[in-house]
C-alpha cells in the first residue's frame, strides 16, 4: 500500500504546454486539460496539460498559411523528437558596443555543422517574399496609375471641349487666350481636387473593409491594407498633377484654335 | 453601318485615340488578372502532372515535403502499391540535407532518396541514371554541376549529419555521379541531388522504412480517385493526396492573389464601361441635331441605338486588340516579379496565357463595351425630334 502511494507521489505529472487561443477554441481546450501529443501520426506520443492559452504575435510570414501553434519547454519537444540536447537555432545577445559582423564571422569559424549570421542578415532574407509582393504591387500601381492617367485626360478632353462655346464667346468679346487658358486649366484642377478628394474617401472605405474581411478571415490583428497619410498625399498630388497636365493640353488646344471655328463646331 | 459609325469616331481622333488607349489599358489588366486567377492553379496542376503521378501519399495532416515529418513503412506501402495492377509505379522519396566539400568549407546540398523504379521527380538530361539498389551513384542537377564542376563519371564526397561539438562530419560517402537530371519541382537555384533511398537513410541515420512521401502512377485516369480510397482504407495513418486535392489546398493559400486578381479584374471592367459611356454620352450630346434630322427622315429608334451602341463596340474592338498585345507583355513582366518568391518552384507560373482566358477577358470587355454604349444610345433614340431640331437652330 504505502509503495503504491509512493509511486503515485514520485510519479512525474505530465509536462506543460501553450496552445495558442485559436487553436484552444478548434479543439475546445482549456487550462488544465490533458492532451497527447506525438511527432509521427504512428508514433505513441506523450501526454501533455495545457498550462497556458496565448495569443501569438501577429506574423505577416505565416498568417496565410493558417497553422496551429504550439509552445513547449525545450527538453520537452526534444524528447518528443527524440532528438535530445539537440536544436535548431541558438540567438546570441552581444554585450554592447561589440559588431555583429565580426562576431558572427568569429562564431562561425568555431566548427562545422552551424552558420553564425547576424540578425539583420536573416530579417533581409526571411522579408524577401515581402519585397516580391511589394514589388508586384508596385507594377499593378504603375498600371493602374497610367490607365487613370490616360482616363483623366480624355475626361479633361471632353470636359474642355464641351466649354468650347463659352470660350470662343469669352474670345470674342476680347478676353485674352492667357485668361481663357487660366480659367479652362483652373476649372480642371479643381474637378481633379474633387475626384481625388472622392478617390480618397473611397480607397479609406475599401481599405476599413479589407482589414475587417481578411483580420476576420484569418483572426488577427494585421492590417492588410494600409492608406498612410504619406500614400494619400501622393494620390492627391498626383492627381493634382495629372489634372493639370490634361487640363493643359486640352486647354491649350482650344485657345489655339480659332473663335469662329469654336463657334461653327458649337 | 460598321462604315458610318467609323467614320462617326473619326471625327473626334485626339479623344477616341485616347479613350482606345484608355479601353486597351484597361483589357490588359482585365487580361492580366483573368490570367492570374486561373494561370497559378493550372501551372501548378501541369507540374504536379508532369511525370503523370497523381496520388502523393504524405504523413497524416501535412503536405508533401510541408513539415519534416515522415511516414512508417514507406518502401514497404509502395512496393504493395507496385503490385496493384492498376497503379503503373510508386515510389517513397526521404528528403534531407546533405553536404559537399568546396575549398575548405562545406556546400549545402538538398538531398532526395528516391526508388528509381518508381520516381516522379526528376527528368534525365545527360548521362545515366539510377538504378534499383544503387549504392554508389548520385545524380545532380546542373545548379550543382555548376557550382561544384562535377561531370558524369566524376567520384565526389558526400557528407550528412555534421556534428558541432566534435567539428566534422558523422557520415562520409564517395559517390559517383551518374547523370545531370532536371528536378520539376525545385526552386530556381536549388543544388538538388538524388540518391537511392536505402543509401539516403544510411547516410541520415534515418530509422526504419522511412520516407517523406510516396508518389503513385495510376494507369487509367478514372481509376485514380477509386485507388486513393483504398489506399486510405489501406494506410489510414497516411493523408492521401490526389492532385485535384492538391490542387484545392494550394488555391487556398493564394487565396489573396485568386482576390486581387478578382477587385483588380472588376476594377478594369467598370472603368473600361466608365470610359466608353462618357464618351458616347458626350458624342451623343454633341449630335442631337444630326440624330434628329436622322430620325426627322425617317430613320427609326432602333436604327439611332443601332448605331450609337455600333461605335462603342468599334471603340471597346479596337481597345481590346491593343490591350491583348500591351496584356501579354505586361503578364510576362508581372510574372518575372511573382515568381522570384522565393523557395517557388522553378516550373509554377503565375500568369498563363491560355487561349480560354484571353478570349475570356476579350469577350467580357466587347460586351461590357458594347452595353456601356445602351444608356447614350437610349437617349439619342429619345429626344424629342421638333424640340431638339429647333434648340439647334436658334
Amino acid at each position: 500500500m504505502l509503495g503504491i502511494l509512493a509511486a503515485l507521489l514520485l510519479q512525474t505529472p505530465p509536462p506543460p504546454l501553450a496552445i495558442e487561443h485559436r487553436l484552444a477554441r478548434a479543439l475546445a481546450l482549456s487550462v488544465g486539460d490533458t492532451v497527447r501529443v506525438r511527432q509521427e501520426p504512428d508514433a505513441p506520443g506523450q501526454l501533455m496539460v495545457v498550462g497556458a492559452i496565448y495569443a501569438p504575435r501577429a506574423d505577416p510570414a505565416t498568417v496565410l498559411r493558417n497553422e496551429f501553434h504550439v509552445r513547449f519547454h525545450l527538453p520537452d519537444l526534444a524528447g518528443l523528437l527524440g532528438a535530445r540536447d539537440r536544436i535548431d537555432r541558438v540567438g546570441v545577445s552581444l554585450v554592447p558596443g561589440v559588431e555583429p559582423d565580426s562576431a558572427a564571422r568569429r562564431l562561425d569559424r568555431l566548427a562545422v555543422g552551424f552558420r553564425v549570421r547576424p540578425s539583420a542578415e536573416i530579417a533581409s532574407e526571411s522579408s524577401r517574399t515581402f519585397l516580391v509582393v511589394s514589388r508586384f504591387h508596385r507594377a499593378i500601381g504603375v498600371i493602374s496609375i497610367v490607365a487613370s492617367a490616360i482616363f483623366l485626360l480624355c475626361i479633361m478632353l471632353l470636359k474642355v471641349e464641351e466649354r468650347r462655346l463659352d470660350a470662343a464667346v469669352m474670345r470674342m468679346i476680347g478676353v485674352r487666350r492667357r485668361t481663357v487658358f487660366t480659367a479652362l486649366l483652373l476649372e480642371a484642377s479643381l474637378v481633379a481636387l474633387l475626384g481625388a478628394a472622392l478617390g480618397i474617401g473611397l480607397a479609406s472605405l475599401s481599405s476599413v473593409v479589407v482589414n475587417a474581411y481578411y483580420g476576420h478571415r484569418f483572426e488577427t490583428d494585421l492590417r492588410f491594407a494600409l492608406l498612410t497619410p504619406g500614400i494619400t498625399l501622393f494620390g492627391a498630388v498626383l492627381s493634382l498633377l495629372l489634372g493639370l497636365l490634361a487640363g493643359g493640353i486640352a486647354a491649350a488646344r482650344l485657345v489655339r484654335t480659332r473663335p469662329l471655328v469654336l463657334w461653327r463646331r458649337g | 453601318m460598321i462604315l458610318v459609325a467609323a467614320k462617326n469616331l473619326a471625327r473626334h481622333r485626339v479623344r477616341n485615340a485616347l479613350a482606345i488607349l484608355g479601353i486597351a489599358v484597361a483589357a490588359a489588366l482585365l487580361l492580366d488578372m483573368v490570367m492570374l486567377a486561373g494561370g497559378m492553379e493550372r501551372s501548378f496542376e501541369r507540374m504536379l502532372l508532369s511525370r503523370g503521378y497523381q496520388i502523393r501519399l504524405a504523413p497524416k495532416g501535412t503536405l508533401p515535403f510541408d513539415t519534416e515529418a515522415t511516414l512508417p513503412g514507406a518502401a514497404a506501402l509502395s512496393a504493395r502499391l507496385r503490385a496493384d495492377p492498376r497503379v503503373r509505379a510508386a515510389g517513397a522519396v526521404l528528403g534531407g540535407a546533405l553536404f559537399t566539400v568546396s575549398g575548405d568549407s562545406l556546400l549545402p546540398l538538398a538531398g532526395l532518396g528516391v526508388e528509381p523504379e518508381g520516381q516522379g521527380l526528376y527528368e534525365l538530361d545527360r548521362g545515366a541514371d539510377l538504378v534499383p539498389g544503387d549504392t554508389t551513384g548520385i545524380v545532380i542537377s546542373a545548379t550543382v554541376a555548376a557550382a561544384t564542376g562535377w561531370r558524369s563519371g566524376d567520384t565526389v564526397r558526400i557528407i550528412s549529419g555534421t556534428d558541432p561539438q566534435i567539428a566534422r562530419a558523422s557520415s562520409e560517402r564517395r559517390l559517383v555521379v551518374r547523370g545531370v537530371v532536371h528536378w520539376l519541382y525545385a526552386a530556381r537555384g536549388q543544388r538538388t541531388v538524388g540518391i537511392a533511398l536505402p543509401l539516403m537513410r544510411r547516410l541520415n541515420r534515418a530509422a526504419g522504412d522511412r520516407a517523406s512521401m510516396i508518389m503513385v502512377k495510376v494507369t487509367r485516369d478514372q481509376d485514380v480517385e477509386p485507388v486513393a480510397s483504398d489506399i486510405r482504407r489501406l494506410a489510414p495513418a497516411v493523408e492521401v493526396n490526389s492532385v485535384t486535392t492538391l490542387v484545392a489546398r494550394f488555391r487556398t493559400r493564394l487565396t489573396y492573389f485568386r482576390q486581387l486578381s478578382l477587385i483588380l479584374g472588376t476594377i478594369s471592367l467598370f472603368v473600361g464601361i466608365l470610359l466608353v459611356t462618357t464618351l458616347l454620352t458626350i458624342t451623343v450630346n454633341e449630335r442631337r441635331g444630326e440624330i434628329a434630322t436622322l430620325r426627322a427622315i425617317g430613320v427609326s429608334r432602333g436604327g439611332i441605338v443601332r448605331r450609337v451602341l455600333l461605335e462603342g463596340a468599334l471603340l471597346t474592338l479596337a481597345g481590346n486588340v491593343i490591350g491583348l498585345l500591351l496584356g501579354l507583355a505586361t503578364a510576362r513582366y508581372l510574372d518575372g516579379i511573382l515568381t522570384s518568391f522565393p523557395g517557388l518552384p522553378a516550373a509554377i507560373s503565375f500568369f498563363v496565357p491560355e487561349r480560354g482566358a484571353v478570349l475570356r477577358a476579350a469577350a467580357a470587355l466587347l460586351v461590357a463595351g458594347s452595353i456601356a454604349g445602351a444608356w447614350p444610345a437610349w437617349r439619342a433614340a429619345r429626344a424629342p425630334i421638333a424640340a431638339t431640331l429647333r434648340e439647334e437652330a436658334t
